[in-house]
């Protein structure tokens, strides 16, 4: 016998989505508003849920789920995300017709990322994958008026079909070589893959199929375009959530499934790794667009965060489960607080109205809206990694097992890009306290006020009290080795 | 007993929150007054309490804090800090005082950023767990990078991101060294700890010579650029020549290079893969800024660059005198940072004066100042002449003891620093002479002497550099007693 209740957080997301859902089409378009904080409070359930369930531990489904302390950890992940997204978003969609629809296929992305936390099967894994994807695919497309809306969506879309199609192939390898799509007997069984081609083709199209989720260059062609042209809100939820839900695959596909393949993948990524944290903060330099340089930003991130697949200590794979979580609080209030920007450029119709998310409208922000400018300057030296912010936190463990690890050359360039990337990131913090305003105090409106200091609270609280999430990432990271 | 050394960082950094939300520019400095004055308070109790006989810790605290890598709160003065922080807590209020009747964009953030300077600063000093110490090694950039960025020269910019990707960069390089310090002594002991004491003690074991000298020489390369001794210096003239006056005065109380030394470099040398090796470096590159930073100096036009170039020069007496490794000569490279920090806020106010009242700081373009600015004349001489090391005065003191007592061990570079002494009175001379003496220059128009204030902060750091000259033991005894509990352990090595 099941024990559903041990899936209470992911049936209270998918109840309250298929609420929405239902109940959207029955409503005046006035009282729709309301679905909004309806589908927070499903949120926040879920969350409260899985804070509750926190140590347990069970294999479902005749094990195809597993829920331990990974699965656990990045639940939360997604949640917050979804937390901080579902409330700005109430504020994003006031006008909206199709509020319904937002919040459900917001709620089932989060659906398929919390599953893809807890696959221990391949199919599982997939199918849950693409439920994801699918619905961040519409989601990126939601501005059906907005060319760059579309262009991202289609971007996204055929980018994105494409790598599934890779990672299926791949997968399909791993299952014609060990037969099996249980990740346990894969892991069991991963000597068949050894010294055999078809483990390479495999590790290949895999790292293909999930750099593609997680943006690691030269995967990442389509992320800066669909970041910048998605709606702000929808970015958060992509590079905050979706990004992560691309990590804890590769963790769990690589790091348990094919541990036995581990020098083939480990060079796979140092390189990646690598190239990715380099390309990301130089090209992020020169970005004018917030939103852009925010996704080339999450580019670096990804590329910190790929450290941990070349360092493989506890304390790394602890460094890079926290960076994640880490990562969604502040990428996810930073794209939010641009969201408010854009919100006030274009209801107020002045400044640069091609680029809403241009620099130059950040200027004076400080006077203008002083919650979402003081957010995003948290949010700014958090992904600096600046003390005492989450940012620090999950540097300071991850940079810090690569010299346990005796990798002092992937630390120095670790460190001498961060160091670089504090250049764009007090560039905006200039713009927003140090240039005079253009234009009245506006004020950062209710929903998108909340949503930002939600989130300047998790980064400030990870990062003044880490005890608790270091001991919950350190739990998450012995699941892997 | 009051928790004295959390209060230290806290106070102020209350004061300094408060004071972002103050309105008008008198709420500002007024509360940025109170701040820093409740700081000099709580820091004269400690100093009143403090023991200078001995060499442990006092006004301990320890608490956990991120027990899973070892991180804890701990705290603690002992004769290294205690002295430095009162250089803060003095020379801060004066700051204010001196600022007072400035007129600028933005008062709020820039008194609530002196005050965020000094808790960072402090917190550093009393900091005993290396987390902690980064941290705050790190905060100190923060508000010197906006003071720089914000209010500085016209160079302002290009000043400002030097000196923050310089020094960022170096104190990454630390970075390095404590996680290799970390890592070593847990795979050591197996029981992770950031305490700086304990992972210190550990060093000794380390078996390999290697791994010991890169953590040595990283932490190192953070502390010389910081200091910042030959060849790390290309940072400081800009930095120091474009900030506001508050900014320089703020640099030249950014001690923690050489406290840096002090706490953890020498304690560590003995221990180093090849210790001689090392004290050589130090011998040579502190010797080598106090000549090079003189040259600099005599061939500056611009005062305050003259100034800043000095101030390698004098800095690196104290890196001289810590390789010279005996109980004197390291308390007088300690006595040089406290004596430098007042003699140099003294010379940053008079340049910064010199410059809003006649609009110029290059030198040649001054002259005969000295009759419509008697008053800083008067101050500003006792200054120079502290600076040169005039007998008397604090300067003196610092450099004597490290001059005469690093001779034992290191007699080649103390004659490379004796080279110095003359150019160093030279340019001293010869600034003086050429701005504040002779003709006046009517070109200048109507200057006006410094205020009353600005007579009363400067003074009082005057006074306090005649006093110390006079009298050092009251900050000297505790740093003796410290300096001889480092080199015994040096001794007890056989270096």
């Amino acid at each position: 016998m099941v024990d559903l209740m041990l899936l209470a957080p992911e049936i209270a997301i998918a109840v309250t989505g298929l609420f929405v859902l239902v109940t959207g089409i029955f409503m005046s378009p006035q009282a729709k508003n309301m679905l909004g904080y309806l589908a927070t409070f499903g949120v926040l359930a879920a969350l409260g849920l899985t804070v509750a369930s926190f140590g347990t531990e069970a294999v479902m489904f005749s094990g195809t789920v597993s829920i331990d302390a990974l699965s656990q950890f990045f639940k939360l992940v997604f949640l917050v995300v979804a937390l901080l997204v579902s409330v700005a978003a109430i504020k994003y969609n006031e006008d909206s017709e199709h509020i319904e629809e937002f919040y459900a296929l917001v709620l089932f992305a989060t659906f398929g990322m919390m599953f893809v936390a807890s696959a221990n099967d391949l199919i599982v894994l997939f199918c849950a994958f693409e439920l994801a994807s699918l619905a961040t695919y519409a989601l990126a497309g939601y501005e059906k008026q907005n060319p760059r809306s579309l262009e991202a969506a289609m971007k996204y879309f055929v980018i994105g079909s494409v790598s599934a199609a890779l990672m299926l192939f791949g997968l399909s390898f791993v299952y014609g070589a060990t037969g099996t799509t249980s990740i346990p007997l894969i892991a069991a069984n991963s000597g068949l893959l050894v010294d055999n081609p078809i483990g390479l083709v495999a590790v290949v199209l895999l790292i293909a199929g999930f750099g593609f989720k997680m943006a690691l260059v030269p995967f990442h062609m389509w992320a800066p375009d669909t970041y910048q042209g998605s709606p702000s809100v929808v970015s958060a939820l992509l590079a905050a959530g979706s990004k992560k839900m691309g990590f804890v695959a590769a963790f769990r596909v690589f790091i348990v499934a094919l541990a036995a393949l581990q020098p083939d993948w480990q060079l796979a990524f140092t390189i990646l790794a690598v190239v990715t944290m380099t390309f990301g903060n130089v090209v992020a330099v020169s970005q004018t667009s917030v939103k852009r340089m925010l996704a080339y930003s999450s580019l670096a991130q990804a590329g910190y965060i790929a450290m941990a697949f070349v360092v493989m200590t506890p304390m790394a794979l602890a460094g890079g489960i926290l960076y994640a979580l880490a990562h969604a609080f502040m990428k996810a209030g930073a794209f939010i607080a641009a969201g408010a920007v854009v919100w006030m450029v274009t209801s107020e119709k002045r400044g640069n109205l091609e680029v809403p998310d241009h620099l130059d409208n950040f200027k004076g922000l400080g006077t203008r809206m002083p919650i979402a400018a003081f957010a995003m300057m948290v949010f700014v030296f958090a992904l600096a990694g600046i003390p005492p912010t989450a940012g620090f936190m999950a540097k300071f463990v991850l940079f810090s097992s690569t010299i346990q690890a005796g990798m002092i050359w992937l630390a120095v360039i670790a460190i001498l890009n961060s160091a670089l990337s504090l250049f764009y990131y007090a560039r905006l913090v200039k713009y927003m306290y140090f240039l005079p305003p253009e234009g009245e105090k506006v004020g950062t409106p209710f929903p998108y006020a909340l949503a930002l200091l939600l989130a300047v609270a998790g980064v400030l609280v990870i990062g003044i009290w880490p005890e608790p999430f270091v001991q919950w990432a350190m739990e998450a990271a012995s699941v892997l080795v | 007993m009051l928790p004295v050394a959390s209060l230290l960082i806290l106070v102020p950094l209350i004061f300094a929150a408060v004071t972002f939300f103050t309105k008008t520019k008198e709420q500002a400095a007024g509360m940025g007054l109170l701040g820093s004055l409740v700081t000099l308070g709580i820091t004269l109790y400690a100093y009143m309490n403090f023991d200078s006989s001995t060499a442990a810790m006092q006004f301990f605290e320890s608490m956990e804090w991120i027990p899973s890598l070892g991180i804890s709160y701990t705290v603690g003065i002992d004769g290294i800090s205690m002295p430095l922080i009162l250089l803060n807590a003095i020379v801060i209020p004066l700051l204010v005082v001196y600022s007072w009747s400035e007129d600028r964009e933005a008062p709020n953030r820039f008194y609530g950023l002196i005050l965020a300077m000094q808790a960072a600063v402090i917190g550093v000093f009393v900091s005993l767990d290396f987390f902690m110490f980064y941290i705050f090694w790190e905060l100190t950039l923060i508000p010197l990078f906006f003071m720089v960025n914000i209010w500085g020269g016209e160079k302002r910019a290009h000043a400002s991101y030097k000196f923050f990707i310089y020094t960022h960069v170096a104190s990454l390089v630390m970075l390095l060294g404590i996680f290799g310090i970390f890592y070593a002594s847990w795979q050591q002991t197996g029981v992770p700890t950031f305490d700086i004491r304990e992972l210190i003690s550990q060093y000794q074991f380390f078996e390999s010579g290697m791994l010991k000298d890169a953590i040595f020489l990283a932490l190192l390369f953070g502390f010389l650029a910081k200091i910042p001794s030959f060849p790390f210096h290309s940072w400081l003239p800009e930095a120091y020549s474009e900030a506001p006056t508050a900014g320089s005065v703020l640099f030249v109380l950014l001690k923690i290079g050489g406290y840096g030394l002090f706490r953890i470099i020498l304690p560590m040398l003995p221990n180093a893969g090849s210790p001689d090796l090392f004290i050589v470096l130090m011998g040579l590159l502190g010797s080598v800024s106090i000549l090079y930073g003189a040259l600099l100096a005599l061939r500056q036009k611009d005062l305050k660059r003259m100034i800043a170039y000095s101030s390698v020069s004098h800095m690196g007496y104290v890196t001289l005198g810590a390789a010279g490794l005996v109980a004197l000569s390291v308390s007088g490279a300690m006595f040089q940072q406290f004596s430098h920090g007042l003699i140099m806020a003294i010379l940053f106010m008079s340049a910064g004066a010199i410059h809003s009242s006649a609009g110029t700081r290059i030198i040649n373009d001054l002259g005969g100042l000295a009759q419509k600015m008697p008053k800083l004349t008067v101050i500003m001489m006792l200054a120079f002449m502290a600076s040169l090391g005039l007998p008397g005065l604090t300067g003196f003191i610092a450099e004597f003891l490290v001059l005469t007592f690093t001779f034992a061990n290191l007699p080649g570079f103390v004659v490379i620093a004796l080279l110095a002494i003359v150019i160093t009175a030279g340019y001293h001379l010869w600034a003086m002479q050429r701005a504040m003496f002779g003709v006046y220059n009517e070109k200048l128009g109507d200057v006006k002497d410094i205020n009353s204030l600005q007579v009363f902060s400067m003074a009082v750091i005057a006074l306090l550099v005649l006093y110390f000259g006079l009298n050092p033991s009251p900050v000297l005894d505790m740093m003796i007693t410290n300096s001889e509990a480092i080199v015994s352990l040096a001794a007890g090595a056989g270096v």
